[in-house]
């Protein structure tokens, strides 16, 4: 007899949760590691929903048949294993004429009015609009870096959508928004690229290694104005963040401490991609931070910073905040402390510590964890069985509207978690994620190709094309202008803004490549077929087990089976084995927009 | 139809509540919606039509160049560069002008619809962004408060936790509007505040599942949201979609056009939260030409709303509140920018509003030791006016631990 389910030995989800042993509930708070005869698929499950994206039963049942240690050691020590992914495929975008990138257009600007040249663009000997080809190419590297972040980001996603070492990926999202860059403000695609190969190259050794090399990371000096951080009038922004927010929290050093830990990082910058310490920039007198004085530089004030306990349980808790549960008592956060500071601040013993421990596996850590939007995204399209993220919908797109663009983050404390992720809005966007995945749009435009409505770049090109003067092409269609910003606009007459974001974007498209537009390819059909189901409710008990990581009540999951059976005519899967993919595509959609299913 | 009844906040009896209150029911009941007639019958003691708007400029507003004591040497002496010359400003005194770039801020000042506060802090100020915002957002400086002011209010003036009685517009939500017994409705983009789905499967789509009794503290949150999207949802889009206005909210309108819609099409709500999201106003680095654009862009957008609500004749309902978690530094640092301070202004605009000045500028020649402002009034004492006089709940000693005395700036 066919037995329906994902694959041998791994049952429903309700099953699934019955696995849990019911000792279990007294595990909350225990740090000892789980015995190999409480292992079994439903702990593999969740190990994978955890420290990685998910897994698909195939997986599941690889990891379910090794000890719990070997499992956890896969994850935690993943350099041995060989993950020959390809590099990212960089459009060359970027040249030597635009270093060292002015921090704004009127700089750039204001640069080429007094040198007659600016981004390695010379000013027009005479004629109107002197100044256009410089405002032009300053908006086409601003262009040009964003659209190749967004193919950064859709690099780095196929990563962790097919990588063999899933906590290698995990670690460097944990990361991207612990030590949280936005290209926003860096405006250089690559120094977000150098970032995130740290994190995924450093994201499991030692913390102290990695603060370092974050501290000395030409994105993160652009990020937190290091430039202008010198001996004699340090600023604070950069130690500020370090201590609030990279290393210790809020509390555990005065302003004093803040302003002394700046004299100690003046003079480090960056040329183009490199990191520099400008001597002459460098304040070398005795500093005092957090009670220790001495003639500090950079690295010997995050040696200070890291000798405080307080820096050792901040990270650690952080780590088990984002990958067990929200509420950390003050006990474990000190023993998980403890334990990074005794591993000399090396970060994959204290993973294995806790993806072993029996509080990792207890009933108040399971299924309460709210996905963040790249987590649901990524492992919905890995329990779907895809080899490469979509580009329809666009991926960054769904991200961005789902409140998590990779490379994005909101501001320098990174996201915020747990159930800030769901709001009404967002929590319907959710659901219309795995529509817009399921049944394509046909109505898309890419939008690294199509400016949309941004600065009206579509409107102008069309009446530019018409034969339209500049002035009257670009002057917005606006109804009664009465706002000061939008007369504001244009009044320099050296330079059209309009016309320079218009050719921006033009002179952006031509270089930077376009993103793969394949839809999704599904085939639910042949998933449960797979799984050897023979009527609708085994097809959708198949979907719920493969999916969803909590239970669903009874009721929903008959009346999801209704509905299948409604669509096809017949409860019969064989009779309906020609036109199964639709009606399965429909029951998807009511599955993955069940609350339930943002949990992992 | 609008409140008729103007009451100093210390004679609000019962009785005349009660009368606000059926005057505020009969206000829905004309638009349409029976449902709030009958729940504002029983509703609280406070109900009426009258709305708060909550406006949040996150990153910490340099107040010393948005409203500028020109008449004071001591600002020219600490910011030889940035300091905004006073033939530059929009003078609306002889101490004060306001940043260039805000005409919109002018004309509210001038036509007696402003109302600013000076000197808002608390003690042992936080310099962290998001500490001070937390305490902003909770009205509990240095303590550990887990709701936000907006929601307890909700909760002491909506006993009955009426759908929709909290907009929040951003991408998440803020702590200030975080409430024990109302879900706040949280959106971004109302076109894509909807839900797809088939025809055929709408009917299981809003279908959520009571979870009251759940063990798992996650899904009983997530089922108590998707009631709340199930509930505003289509009122929002619809709103929207049927909004259409000829005021120019400029460049960045913040979110105003959204709620203006929303007030426009009679929504419940009474207490309306955004902010100008993301930091923005950080302004370490290079700060004069940033900081001026950001200013114009809140002073356009906030005209615009005013001008908006007079069109479609709510201007007597609705208060905003503008804030910031911090001012900055009184001295410019050396990259023409700023540094995390202490005190600042709030403003309270609208045309129920007395304008005016109100509280104490701080001293600029006697800074504390961080060379930052002391400040005179508790933020809280705007928050307990606002709450007292403008929304007629005059328990705020509750509401916000503490006593504070309120402005005469209602009525």
């Amino acid at each position: 007899m066919t037995r329906c389910s994902p694959v041998r030995g791994f049952g429903l989800a309700a099953l699934l949760l019955s696995g849990f042993a019911v000792n279990a509930a007294e595990w909350a708070g225990d740090l000892t590691p789980i015995g190999t005869q409480d292992w079994n698929a439903a702990r593999a499950a969740h190990l994978l929903e955890r420290a990685g994206f998910g897994g698909t039963p195939e997986e599941i049942a690889l990891y379910a048949a090794m000890t719990p240690q070997a499992a956890v050691r896969r994850l935690v020590y993943h350099k041995t294993i060989p993950n020959d992914l390809p590099a990212f495929d960089d459009s060359g975008a970027h040249d030597p004429g635009l270093e060292p990138f002015p921090p704004s257009r009127p700089a750039a600007t204001d640069l080429a009015k007094k040198t007659g040249e600016s981004l390695g663009v010379k000013v027009k000997p005479a004629g109107n609009r002197r100044l256009q080809p410089v405002a032009d190419r300053f908006f086409y590297w601003l262009r040009a870096s964003r659209l190749e972040t967004h193919r950064l980001a859709y690099w780095w996603a196929n990563r962790m959508l097919v990588t063999r070492r899933p906590l290698e990926e995990k670690m460097a999202l944990f990361w991207h928004g612990h030590f949280a860059t936005n290209e926003e403000k860096v405006r250089d695609y690559r120094k977000m690229l150098k970032q995130l190969e740290l994190f995924q190259d450093k994201g499991t050794g030692s913390f102290r290694e990695l603060l370092i090399s974050v501290a000395q990371d030409p994105a993160m000096l652009a990020f937190l104005d290091a430039a202008v951080n010198v001996k004699g009038a340090p600023n604070e922004n950069f130690a500020r963040e370090i201590m609030e927010l990279f290393t210790m929290g809020v509390g555990n050093y005065t302003e004093t401490d803040i302003r002394e830990a700046a004299r100690a990082f003046t003079g480090w910058n960056f040329v183009d991609l490199n990191f520099v310490i400008s001597p002459d920039k460098h304040d070398s007198m005795v500093k005092t931070v957090l009670g220790r004085s001495g003639n500090f530089d950079g690295v010997a004030v995050i040696d200070v910073i890291l000798a405080h306990p307080v820096t050792a349980e901040y990270i650690a808790g952080k780590i088990y905040r984002h990958f067990v549960r929200e509420d950390i008592s003050p006990e474990l956060r000190k023993a998980l402390g403890a334990k990074l500071r005794d591993a000399n601040y090396q970060i994959a013993p204290l993973l294995e510590t806790i993806f072993l421990s029996r509080e990792f596996y207890s009933p108040a850590s399971i299924g309460t964890r709210i996905k963040p939007p790249v987590e649901l995204v990524v492992s919905t399209y890995r329990k779907m069985g895809l080899k490469e993220i979509p580009g329809v919908p666009d991926f960054n797109e769904v991200t961005e509207m789902l409140g998590q663009i990779l490379f994005y983050p909101p501001t320098v404390a990174g996201w915020a978690h747990g159930r800030s992720w769901i709001t009404p809005g967002l929590l319907l966007a959710r659901g219309n994620f795995v529509y817009d995945t399921v049944f394509p749009d046909i109505n898309f435009l890419p939008p690294d190709r199509y400016p949309g409505n941004d600065y009206q770049i579509a409107a102008v090109s069309e009446k530019l094309a018409m034969g339209l003067d500049v002035t009257t092409a670009t002057k917005p269609d606006a109804k009664e202008m009465t706002s000061i910003s939008m007369q504001m606009a244009d009044r320099d007459e050296d330079f059209n803004t309009r016309l320079a974001s218009y050719r921006g974007w033009q002179m952006a498209i031509q270089k930077v490549k376009p993103i793969p537009r394949a839809t999704a390819q599904l085939d639910l059909a042949g998933m449960v077929r797979a799984a050897g189901c023979r009527n609708a409710q085994q097809a959708v008990d198949v979907l719920l087990a493969r999916f969803v990581s909590v239970p669903v009540e009874a009721g929903t999951r008959a009346r999801i089976g209704k509905f299948l059976e409604s669509e096809l005519g017949t409860g019969d899967l064989s009779a309906a084995g020609t036109f199964l993919e639709e009606p399965l595509r429909s029951t998807l959609h009511l599955i993955l927009s069940l609350p339930e299913y943002q949990l992992g | 139809m609008k409140p008729t009844i103007h009451l100093s906040t210390k004679s609000w009896t019962r009785r005349d509540v009660l009368r606000a209150c059926l005057c505020g029911a009969g206000a829905g009941a004309l638009n349409g919606m029976p449902l709030v007639f009958s729940r504002a019958l029983a509703a609280d003691a406070t109900a009426s039509n009258r709305i708060l708007v909550v406006l949040e400029l996150s990153g910490g507003n340099d107040g010393l160049n948005t409203l500028v004591p020109h008449g004071d040497d001591a600002y020219y002496r600490h910011r030889p560069r940035i300091g905004i010359r006073p033939d530059k400003l929009r003078r609306i005194d002889e101490r004060f002008g306001f940043n260039p770039g805000m005409a919109g801020f002018e004309g509210l000042y001038k036509d007696g619809r402003m109302a600013v506060v000076h000197g808002c802090g608390y003690a042992q100020p936080s310099f962290s962004h998001f500490t001070s915002m937390a305490y902003w957002h909770t009205g509990a400086p240095n303590s550990g408060e887990e709701t936000g002011w907006v929601g307890r209010l909700a909760d002491a003036i909506d006993t009955q936790a009426t759908p929709n009685f909290i907009v929040n517009i951003d991408e998440a939500q803020s702590l200030a509007v975080s409430a024990r017994n109302h879900v706040p409705v949280v959106f971004d983009d109302p076109e894509r505040f909807g839900r797809k789905g088939l025809y055929q499967t709408r009917p299981l789509l809003d279908q959520v599942s009571d979870a009251t009794h759940d063990a798992n503290p996650s899904r009983r949150y997530l089922l108590e949201v998707a009631k709340s999207a199930r509930a505003a949802s289509q009122l929002v889009r619809d709103a929207w979609a049927k909004y259409k206005t000829p005021v120019d909210y400029g460049i960045v309108a913040v979110d105003l056009p959204k709620i203006a819609s929303l007030i426009a099409a009679g929504m419940p709500t009474r207490l309306y939260y955004t902010s100008y999201r993301h930091n923005a106003f950080d302004t370490h680095v290079q700060q004069p030409d940033l900081h001026q654009r950001l200013l114009t862009y809140v002073s356009d957008a906030v005209a615009g709303f005013m001008k908006d609500l007079q069109r479609i004749g709510r201007a007597d309902d609705v208060v905003m509140l503008v804030f910031s978690e911090f001012g900055r530094r009184v001295p410019e640092n050396t990259s023409l920018g700023t540094d995390h301070g202490t005190a600042n202004h709030m403003y309270l605009i609208g045309k129920p509003v007395k304008g005016g000045h109100y509280g104490t500028p701080p001293k600029l020649d006697a800074l504390d030791e961080g060379d930052n402002l002391v400040f005179t009034t508790d933020f809280r004492r705007v928050y307990a006016s606002v709450i007292d006089g403008w929304l007629g709940y005059d328990d705020t000693r509750k509401l916000l631990s503490g006593n504070f005395q309120t402005f005469p700036i209602f009525g």
